[in-house]
Order: C-alpha cells, then structure tokens, then sequence
C-alpha cells in the first residue's frame, strides 16, 4: 500500500501524552481531587450495589457479597492515593456527580429489576472503570499505577459475573436490558463530559476514555449474546442519545 | 476462519451507508461520533473455492474514515481496536485493508500489541501486500501485451518504488517477466539507491523525468493533490495500473491512448453474499475485492495460519509465487481491461482464464509473456 502524505505532521496530537503530569503542582491536585473522589463514591456505589442486587436474587447472595468486599478494598486503595499526594477527596462533587445513576439504580431495584441493576453496576460502571483505569494507569503516579494495576484485575471479575448471568438468562431479558440501556448509557456521556476537563489535567483524553469505554462495553454485550445489530444500535444510545 | 478489517472512502459515504444498513443513529452522527465510535463486526461471510472448500470469515468495520488521518491518536486507536476485536472473535487470520495496514507501518504500531488487557498476536494479521503485488504484476503481463506492448522492449515506470508492494513488484518484474528497464520513483533518494543496488538494475527518476519514457506506470504511491499529468507527454499506449489507495488515478490520467485499470483488484469466480464491497465502490461488489483481503482468505483456504505479509520490504519472489498459485487455485482472477476499453483498439481481449492456465503451468519457471 501507498504511504501517508505526511505523519509527521499528522502524528503531533497527543504527543504529550508521553510525558507523566506533574503530580505535585496544584492543578494537577484539585482535578485529582474530583476524579479521586469519583473513583472512590464509586466504589462505594458498587459495594453497596452488590449488596442491593444480592437482595433481588438471594441464592447469589454469598457471591455477591463477596464482589462487594473486594469494591471496599478498592476504595481504600485510591484513598491512600489521595493522601500520598496530599490531596483530600471532594466527596460532594462525587455524589451528585454519581446521583442521575445512583437514582436509577435505587429506583430498578425498588421495582424489582434485576436486569436493569445489573446493567447500570456490573456492566456499564464496570466497563467504565475498566477502560479508565486503563488509560489511567500510564500516566498514573507511581504509587496510584501500583494500586489502579492490582484493582482492574478485580473488576473484570465483576465485569464477568454480570455478564454470565446475563448471558444464562439472554432469552428473557432483551427488552427490559434495551430499555436499561437507553435510560442509562447517556447519562455515561453526560457524566463523562462533565469530568472532561479535570481528566484531561491528569492526561486522561476524553475521546480515548469514550471510546475505550465503548470498545469494552461492545465486547460485554456480545459476549452476553447479542446480535452485531443489536450491539451497534446499544452502543450508539451513547454517542447521540 | 478469515478476517478483514475495512473502512469507508469518506465520513458522507460512511454516514449514507450506516443509513442503508440500518444504523440510523450513526447515520446522523457527526464527526466527533464518528471518532468514539468503536469497531462493528458488520457481516460474516461464507466462501467456497472451486476445489469444494468452504471456508468462513467476518468483516469489521473499523469506523476509521480518511478524514480522521490528521487525528494521530483516533486512526491509531481505530486500527488497534479493530484488530483487537478481529482476535477476540477469535478469527485466525486477518487482512488490514484500506488505510488500516498504511496506518500501521506509517504510525509504527508494531510497539503498540498491548491494547486494553489484550495482547495482540501479530501472527493473527497480513497486511495482504503479497497478494497485492503478485496480483499488480499479473495485471502487468496480461494487459500490457493486449494493447500491443511488448514487455521485453518497454520500460516500466514504478512510483512508490521503495514501499513493500512497490519493491516486490521491481523485484518480479525484473527477474520474471523480464521487463526491458525499470525506472525508479520514490520520494527518497536513499532507499532508491538501496533498491537500485538490491535490483542491480534500474533507472532513478523524478516523476516527471519517468512518465514520458514509460510504456507500463505502475502507480502503488498515493496521489499527490496537486499532481496534474499531461496525457500529451505520455507514450502512446500507455498502461497505468492504479494500485495506490485511494484509486483515482483515473480522475487525473485518461485518454484515448491512456488506459488506467484499477491494480491490486481481483474477481471471485463467484458471487459472495455480501454488502461491504459496496462500499469500496467496487464495480461487481459481489465478486470484486482488494487482493489483500482475498489473501486472508487465500490463506484461510491453505490454513497458513501466520502473517505472511508482515513489516517492511520482506515480500520474496517465492511467496508471490505461492500467493499467486493458491489465488488461482481458489478462483480469483486478477482485474483487466475492459474489453470496451481493447475493441476501440482493434485488439481482442485476451482470456483471463487461458493466462491463469498459463502461470498456474509455468508457475515456477519464468512467465514471460509470448
């Protein structure tokens, strides 16, 4: 095949990407302190979800909790980033930031929807935080690099067990998870517009993070058991809806 | 199973086509959409060789469109993401069509296997170039002859001599068909001294220097924008295989006496049940492809599970030669003139079959066009 007219001056985007930020300086501190505080509410989030959805089907109720467990350990984790960069949490900001989700949750599981709750905490936060983390890590201070390594590992346990009930259960649950999905999966783009600008300070671009985040949700959803169709129509609730 | 990862040729031609597949959403999706968006699976694809084999494949759409080249990171994360599902499908042999194999030697991706928690297995990937060369060369020996050039007297000029396809296509015409002289282009002068001396024959030229001298162009560089080529300075007739991508050399060279044939195409002996050719504005979209997807599936057929076409410069004569037994083993035939284009010359188009015949024969003996 030909070659590029010219990729050296196609290749200067995202070049700085290759230097780590300075974590010392200030702005670097107070965006970590609202993407800090985000990753540890959700945390938070998804032990209590767990919780909740072990009270929906109770014969995975052990299993759950177990999930759960490794969600509290994980917050501690990124707490102890925070402080070995002097930085503390802005857990307000988290909470609202997590509430439009968090109302959705607690409102599937006052219904009864095991579905729907499934899709918002094991599959789409779960795809979330594994496609963050992972472009987190990078450019991630040495010691955060250390935890944020030790704590995807743990997610894509979650990741899996959302999906493989998902997928035992496919012949039920198509309409109820296409409904979940459009409620849902645009509040992750609302959500991640509004971080943008503080992960782009940690040299987190949000392009990538989108399509990160699609890539793996794309690949829950066929490992579930949907047809390319169906998975293109879900994913693109996201970018348009 | 076989795997080809393709695009569209624009983002409104992406958009239109999403809308006649039934993908409205993206349809109306705007450029930034069209960056986050990742690989789709489109279609998968049953195909059966004239020897009774039947072998099954995919085809992925990276959601890369040309417009997205000056965005380094988006194109590259296209081409890995796509490559990423290719392997997570579990597909054993993969070509990357279009820009994609462009993206990745020109953006150096070779040091980027890890994506996500995959680890790609390069093994898993052709750029296809192999077949793409074997197939331009075919297209050489065939067409020339039928307009009335006799190859052992006449020059052929290569542009873009120094790339994979551009070398191993010197290197074929020199020692198989015997072309009269080489005249070398490239754009830097370095590795055209390199492969003059790898040749030990050829001729560097500019560009300008070579197209009036040449009886044979073969074009495997993309088009400068602002090339403009006086069809009054070229010889007359002049073949001009267009295998650079995108082709459009036809938009800048035709006449009576100029025939451009789109290079590196080939014909299946039979339809495929498939949409996606369509989009490469093919003009039998069932049966046409790019040689270098035709090589996955040529490999698939063989079950040469490994990447056969892979890096730079490493395209042998002896894979060509096994590249182009298998393809027409399995019923491809490498895309000519057409016949319209031949009758206004008084000449008979020649049978692409009987000279398929021929080489499968003379395989590994020299083809010299009689």
């Amino acid at each position: 095949m030909a070659t590029l007219a010219s990729p050296a001056e196609a290749s200067t985007q995202g070049q700085a990407c290759g230097n780590l930020p300075d974590f010392g300086c200030e702005t670097y501190k107070d965006a970590y302190s609202r993407i800090n505080a985000i990753v540890i509410e959700g945390e938070q989030e998804a032990h209590d979800n767990y919780i909740s959805i072990g009270k929906l089907i109770p014969d995975q109720a052990e299993e759950l909790s177990r999930l759960a467990r490794m969600e509290l350990k994980h917050m501690k984790g990124f707490t102890a980033c925070a402080n070995n960069l002097g930085v503390s949490a802005d857990m307000d900001f988290a909470k609202r930031f997590f509430s439009p989700l968090h109302g959705n949750f607690q409102k599937a599981l006052a219904e009864g929807k095991v579905v729907t709750c499934l899709l918002i905490q094991a599959i789409l936060i779960e795809a979330f935080a594994i496609s963050a983390y992972h472009i987190y890590i990078p450019v991630a201070d040495p010691f955060a690099r250390k935890i944020t390594e030790g704590v995807v590992k743990d997610e894509y346990t979650h990741l899996n067990y959302g999906q493989e009930w998902l997928k035992a259960n496919l012949g039920t649950i198509r309409e109820e998870f296409e409904q979940a999905n459009r409620e849902n999966l645009p509040l992750v783009r609302r959500m991640l517009d509004q971080v943008a600008g503080d992960a782009a300070k940690l040299a987190m671009d949000k392009e990538d993070l989108m399509a990160d985040f699609l890539s793996s949700y794309q690949e829950s959803l066929i490992e579930i058991g949907f047809s390319s169709r169906e998975i293109a129509r879900m994913a693109a609730a996201a970018l348009v809806g | 199973m076989f795997g080809l990862i393709g695009h569209s040729t624009s983002l409104d031609q992406a958009r239109s086509k999403a809308l006649a597949l039934g993908f409205p959403e993206y349809a109306e999706g705007d450029f930034e959409m069209w960056c986050s968006a990742p690989p789709q699976l489109v279609e998968r694809i049953q195909v059966t060789s004239p020897t009774g084999k039947t072998i099954e494949g995919a085809y992925i759409d990276s959601v890369f469109v040309p417009e997205m080249l000056r965005r380094f990171k988006t194109a590259k994360r296209k081409v890995l993401s796509a490559m990423e599902l290719a392997q997570k499908q579990g597909i054993t042999i993969t070509a990357l069509g279009g820009f994609t194999s462009i993206i990745f030697e020109d953006f150096k991706l070779l040091k980027e296997q890890q994506v996500r928690a995959t680890t790609l297995d390069w093994q898993r990937f052709t750029t296809g170039n192999t077949h793409t060369a074997w197939v331009i060369c075919r297209q050489v020996e065939v067409n020339a002859p039928a307009l009335g050039i006799d190859l052992q007297r006449a020059k052929v000029a290569v542009v873009g001599a120094t790339g994979d396809i551009g070398s191993a296509v010197c290197r074929w015409l020199h020692q198989r068909t015997g072309v009269e002289e080489l005249l070398l282009v490239a754009r830097q002068p370095q590795p055209l001294i390199d492969l003059q001396a790898e040749l030990g024959t050829g001729r560097i030229l500019s560009l300008e220097e070579a197209l009036p001298e040449a009886d044979v162009v073969v074009w495997v560089a993309s088009l400068p924008e602002t090339l403009s080529i006086d069809t009054k300075n070229l010889r007359s007739p002049c073949l001009m295989i267009d295998g650079g991508y995108p082709k459009n050399l036809d938009s800048k060279a035709s006449g009576e006496t100029v025939h451009v044939l789109k290079g590196g195409i080939v014909e299946f002996h039979q339809d495929i049940g498939w949409q996606m050719m369509e989009v490469a504005e093919m003009e039998k979209p069932q049966r046409q492809m790019f040689a270098c997807f035709a090589e996955a599936m040529l490999l698939d057929f063989e079950e040469i599970h490994t990447n056969f076409s892979w890096g730079r410069n490493n395209i042998t004569i002896e894979n060509m030669d096994l590249i182009g037994e298998a393809s027409l083993r399995h019923g491809f035939q490498a895309l000519g003139l057409q016949p319209i284009s031949l009758q206004a010359l008084g000449l008979q188009p020649i049978s692409l079959q009987q000279v398929g015949l021929q080489a499968s024969l003379a395989a590994n003996q020299p083809a010299l066009p009689s």
